[in-house]
């Protein structure tokens, strides 16, 4: 076979093996996007529940510039407001999303409207490689109370992880003051 | 003109199926795959969840790589796997996303890291490429279930000194919540759940699987002496036996 041959046939090959591969994947996007979606909404509205308790509920969501806010917001994407049964405002809850290079977490950041205090964070991504010792080491003892958001995290097992969390939470926290000035 | 077919050695299917799950166990004789294995021992669980995965897209891969041997040039032929072995994994990571989301959530970006995985490319170049399909199936199940054997061999270790017990139930959620507990509740190693546990149990798996090798082979060894001995001994009492008998005839 002529060396031009051979390069035809070769890119021909390789073309014809992408081009089925992308089919497939398109098809199983296709089968699976709309149970994934339906998964995302339950994973925020358990998220809601974890932060604001039971009888929460979403009222309205924002996306964060519809509030033209000063503060930098790189991390934060769309702001829910949560009332309870009696249709009395609990607070906000942030959906942030972020990287770094061990992998990407997406969070909800619960911020209760009284106290203007940060209440409880919900992991809703998390595909840190040290996802499981960023939950066990830090978001669950920040939850419990055991850890403060403004804490420096050091020696956690996940502290690059850790640290992307804090930023996330920081920034919402600075979101829902100016916010609620 | 006649055509002469290779006869197929007698049980070949099985032993090609066998040597993934023991004689070629990928984690625990060939050390590959050792990244996830680390990673994913936490529960017994999350174990079979990865083992299963990993198990499809070799199946999927070591099939269409299988099919596709004689038409893929030789100067592709990594790149095309890859790009199979990719397509592979990005459906089966979809479909876990979609159908069984609390998995995905655990397994978080190690599914994503199936396609680096050795043992996936591996089977492919090394045995797919130049078997037929049924035998680079029987492989790929063989490699698959071989290497989730290992993963929850492991977990089992992990989980039971790491948590005291076993829980199911929590990642594949159609099955009901039950926890085993077997160490008291405060009596429970919580090193083992960490990598360096990980690092430790897969170190004394590693030395005990060594250990039952190595006396293998001494026993083997040991009989054979013994044999070649007691061969030995007959023949120098057959010898002394001729000797006696030719003495006796002169």
């Amino acid at each position: 076979m002529s060396n031009k041959k051979k390069y035809i046939m070769t890119s021909i090959t390789l073309g014809a093996i992408a081009s089925i591969s992308a089919v497939l994947i398109a098809l199983s996007n296709l089968a699976t996007k709309d149970k994934i979606a339906q998964n995302e909404i339950d994973r925020i509205n358990a998220g809601i529940t974890n932060i604001f308790g039971k009888n929460a509920v979403i009222s309205a969501q924002k996306s964060i510039n519809e509030y033209g806010l000063t503060i930098d917001t790189s991390y934060i994407s769309t702001v829910y407001t949560v009332k309870n049964n009696e249709n009395t405002e609990l607070g906000l809850a942030f959906r942030t999303t972020g990287s770094n290079s061990y992998g990407k977490i997406s969070l909800l950041a619960g911020f209760d409207k009284t106290t203007k205090t940060f209440m409880k964070v919900s992991l809703i991504i998390n595909e840190q490689s040290f996802a499981s010792t960023l939950v066990d080491n830090y978001v669950n003892p920040l939850n419990n109370g055991d850890l403060n958001i403004s804490d420096k995290p050091v020696n956690v097992g996940a502290t690059r992880g850790a640290e992307l969390v804090q930023k996330m939470v920081l920034q919402a926290q600075d979101a829902a003051l100016e916010i609620w000035k | 003109m006649e055509v002469k077919k290779m006869k197929r050695e007698k049980g070949y299917t099985r032993k090609n199926f066998l040597k993934g799950i023991v004689i070629e166990n990928p984690l625990f004789v060939s050390i590959l795959g050792t990244c996830p294995a680390l990673a994913t021992t936490k529960s017994i669980e999350a174990a079979i969840g990865m083992g299963l995965l990993f198990t499809i897209v070799l199946i999927c891969s070591n099939m269409l790589v299988s099919l596709l041997r004689k038409l893929i040039p030789e100067e592709i032929r990594t790149p095309a796997y890859i790009v199979i072995i990719a397509t592979f994994v990005t459906i089966v990571k979809m479909f876990t996303n979609a159908f069984l989301s609390e998995l995905y959530s655990t397994l978080g970006v190690f599914i994503s890291l199936i396609v680096v995985n050795c043992i996936v490319l591996g089977r492919a170049e090394a045995y797919a490429s130049k078997n037929n399909v049924f035998d680079s199936l029987i492989d790929a199940l063989g490699m698959g279930l071989g290497y989730m054997l290992a993963l929850i061999t492991m977990a089992f270790f992990r989980e039971l000194l790491g948590l005291g017990g076993f829980t199911f139930g929590k990642i594949f959620q159609f099955i009901p919540l039950t926890t085993l507990q077997i160490i008291p509740k405060g009596y429970e190693i919580k090193m083992f759940q960490t990598p360096a546990g990980a690092f430790i149990v897969f170190g004394l798996i590693l030395a005990v699987l060594a250990f039952i090798k190595n006396r293998k082979a001494e026993l083997k060894a040991n009989i054979e002496k013994r044999e070649k001995i007691r061969k030995a001994q007959e023949a120098k009492e057959a010898a002394l036996k001729a000797a006696v008998n030719n003495g006796g005839n002169k």
